[in-house]
């Protein structure tokens, strides 16, 4: 397969030229499935956060996108509840623009970006999106409010894991398990209600 | 860096068999590489438009090397693209024409079958990708009502299967629309049966709905739809708004999704003036022996130029030697307008399409109905391929290309996973057809509204096309129609997926061989370093790319995937997106 080649080549790179504030890893037998970290950005309300991410690398990659995933949570306009990233470079054309000239490293570099540039003209969260346009005050304060959290219930190290909801967990769930409790309490506490998404 | 380093001490044995297997696959990459590299443009064009070629790291070389060996022996199996697989079981020689077509760009046939005889021309536009599709049909009259009932019908007969394919295949439909046994002649509307009534009933509502949409404004004439009598329509006064429309839902069980299309043809012969006397049909028709000339001119369409013109354009003709009258039929607004939209929910989903085309009458002079009949059933029948396209489209889509050419309904399979929707045979037509079976049809397509419209006059068209495409959908009953539909899906892709270009298209686009002299470059797609003797498919925007990889992306799409040009911009097309 085309992908695990492409896909070795890629990730050496990513190890020894690893963009900054980016992290990946992953396992030789299970390359389709990738960990990344991404260690917010300074001047961003998620400055001092280390934003956990699952990739998964469909088959026909890289003629088909990657998919990414925020396994921590993120109050940002476009990035849901769940995890899903509102990015072009995410999709198919026409819709999207991911290209098989894009790589994981440059996705992810897009993600990074995108976390310090909110685009609200396509929101994932339509709530979100009109606080950071109209009250970004609080939206910033919010932002910062979720990284601080993140950082209070990470003392123990360990990567972050989703809440499974409906993804499957990665191999190395077991030493996290209670990231998942984490997450869950973190929206419990902000009440997180579940804006109607308007980016498919 | 360091999960990666625990699952490797966790799981070095299993992982040794992994890494042993993906050694085998680099090294097997290679030799594709290698094998490629060795094969004549003539070879390597055949290997790629058969699917043989798989992806890098999936052949053994020898494995390569035997397929090449059997496409060339047993040149163009059923490897067509469409359609292959499900054409081998009937001899429908007109569609084996149709993906002879598909695959060489212009073509000449023709054949006969009982009363009729056929002749279609087809000619491609390789760098456009457009596509032109004339066929004509004679059509020997009996008087015998049941020849009269519905030249639609034969030729549909016709074009579908000369031999006895037709017959084969109706028993399916039947099936599928139980009220309507009798098809033709409900079809044909002549006898004023309950059925009939019912039906029509049936389609005006359904028509309303349509109506909105489209013709706004335009006075609805649905009565045409039985006027199909092959009499000339002594007045050609019908107001040129008349139309008709076709609607057809198909459902695709093979695709996971559900495709539901509806196709509205609106068809402003001269069906509103007879529209109440159906029976008058019957008896005219028996006397002419008409000509009948489709001419259709598909027009490939960009990603987002479909949403406000869309695509497919086409004029249609039709000629009835009797009368000498030429009638053009335009589609009024450019083209067949295709609204497409999809909701996805957990692993099903599904797609709406509607494809209306509205066809404008230019000129008055009289037509004999049958004529207009005929025609009007043709049109449908190429609608309803053409509506059948999104669900080509996205078993393409979904699947790999490999799989494609082979066999669309096993990719469908494959497809991400709508096992649960899959309703098996599909295509419902509207209204029109038979009642019952457009109830059927209905609960089961409930999403569409499109249905309503099934205008298209009711007479005619309706329960064979429909049930055809149904059928065709499924592999096991396959109708000729369809077939055709699908020729003509085939030709134009997916909407809502990425759009590619053709083999033609890409084709044309430079290629060479990497030399030694040539500075140190990757291929972006792989991030392979070229080797000497690799070849380059160089694009108008001059990057370039190994072959095999750029070839994959722009069979789906069409922009550099470097610079996202479009690629065919430069070269004759003018609205890329």
């Amino acid at each position: 397969m085309q992908r695990i080649s492409r896909l070795k080549r890629e990730l050496q790179l990513l190890n020894t030229e690893p963009p900054p504030g980016i992290h990946c890893s992953f396992s030789e037998e299970n390359l389709e499935n990738i960990q990344a970290q991404i260690i917010g950005g300074s001047g961003t309300p998620f400055e001092g956060g280390v934003f956990n991410l699952e990739i998964k690398v469909p088959d026909r990659y890289p003629f088909e996108p990657p998919q990414v995933r925020f396994l921590t949570p993120i109050y940002h306009p476009n990035i849901d509840s769940a995890g899903r990233i509102c990015l072009d470079a995410l999709k198919l054309p026409p819709k999207g623009a991911w290209r098989p000239s894009l790589n994981i490293s440059t996705v992810l570099s897009s993600i990074q970006l995108l976390m310090a540039e909110p685009n609200p003209d396509d929101p994932l969260m339509a709530d979100i999106s009109s606080e950071f346009k109209y009250s970004r005050a609080v939206y910033l304060e919010k932002a910062r409010k979720w990284t601080e959290k993140i950082r209070h219930t990470e003392e123990a190290v360990c990567v972050l894991q989703g809440e499974g909801e409906e993804q499957q967990k990665g191999p190395d769930e077991e030493r996290c398990g209670k990231t998942s409790r984490k997450r869950e309490a973190l929206s419990a506490q902000e009440n997180l209600e579940q804006p109607k998404r308007s980016c498919s | 860096m360091e999960s990666s380093d625990n699952a490797e001490q966790g799981g070095s044995e299993q992982s040794d068999s992994q890494r042993r297997q993906q050694l085998d696959r680099l090294d097997r990459e290679e030799a594709f590489y290698q094998f490629v590299n060795n094969l004549s443009e003539e070879d390597y064009r055949l290997m790629r438009d058969n699917h043989l070629l798989g992806t890098p790291g999936e052949l053994t070389e020898e494995e390569l090397s035997n397929r090449l060996q059997q496409i060339k022996d047993g040149p163009e199996q059923p490897h067509n693209e469409g359609s292959g697989s499900e054409e081998a079981s009937n001899g429908d020689t007109l569609l084996d024409w149709l993906n002879t077509v598909r695959q060489t760009g212009n073509t000449t046939r023709s054949g006969h079958r009982g009363n009729q005889s056929w002749r279609a021309v087809s000619r491609t536009n390789p760098s456009s990708g457009d596509f032109r599709f004339s066929l004509e049909i004679n059509v020997n009259r009996n008087i015998a009502e049941q020849q009269t009932q519905t030249e639609a019908e034969r030729l549909e007969g016709d074009q579908v299967s000369p031999d006895a394919a037709v017959s084969e295949a109706e028993p399916p439909m039947e099936t599928a629309e139980p009220t309507v046994p009798p098809r033709r002649g409900q079809i044909r509307a002549r006898s004023p049966s309950p059925e009939q009534r019912r039906t029509r009933a049936r389609t005006a509502r359904s028509r309303l709905p349509v109506n909105l949409d489209q013709l706004d404004g335009l006075p609805q004439v649905h009565n045409g739809l039985p006027s199909h009598s092959h009499e000339p329509v002594p007045e050609a006064q019908v107001e040129g708004s008349s139309r008709t429309r076709l609607h057809v839902l198909s459902r695709q069980s093979n695709i996971q999704a559900e495709a539901q299309e509806s196709v509205e043809a609106a068809e402003a012969p001269a069906a509103p003036q007879q529209g109440d006397a159906p029976s008058g049909e019957a008896g005219a028709s028996g006397r002419r022996p008409p000509t009948i000339m489709l001419d259709l001119q598909v027009r490939r369409v960009r990603p987002g130029e479909y949403r406000e013109r869309d695509s497919i354009a086409n004029r249609t003709r039709s000629r009835s030697q009797t009368s000498n009258n030429t009638f053009l039929y335009e589609t009024e607004r450019g083209g067949f307008r295709r609204t497409f939209s999809r909701s996805e929910r957990a692993g099903v989903r599904t797609y709406v399409s509607t494809i209306r085309i509205p066809i404008r009458r230019i000129s008055d002079a009289g037509l004999g109905e049958a004529t207009s009949l005929a025609l009007q059933s043709m049109i449908r029948q190429i609608m309803t391929g053409f509506g059948e396209l999104s669900y080509f489209m996205d078993s393409d889509s979904d699947s790999s290309d490999s799989n494609r050419g082979s066999n669309p309904s096993a990719d469908a399979a494959d497809t991400p996973g709508n096992p649960g929707t899959a309703s098996a045979s599909v295509v419902a037509e509207a209204p029109v057809t038979s009642a019952g079976g457009s109830s059927e049809v209905g609960a089961s397509e409930t999403r569409t509204e499109e249905r309503e419209g099934s205008a298209v006059p009711p007479q005619a068209r309706e329960s064979r096309p429909r049930p055809r495409a149904p059928i065709s959908l499924e592999e096991t009953a396959s109708l000729p129609f369809l077939r055709l539909a699908h020729f003509f899906l085939l030709n134009d892709e997916d909407d809502d997926q990425p759009r590619g270009l053709t083999k033609e298209q890409i084709d044309n686009l430079s290629m060479r061989n990497f030399g030694e002299s040539d500075a140190f470059k990757t291929c972006s797609v792989c991030i392979t370093e070229y080797a000497e003797g690799n070849k380059l498919r160089k694009l108008p925007c001059s990057h370039e790319y190994h072959v095999h990889c750029i070839d994959r992306w722009l069979s789906e799409n069409s922009t550099c995937p470097i610079c996202r040009r479009a690629v065919l911009v430069s070269a004759n097309r003018e609205s890329v997106v």
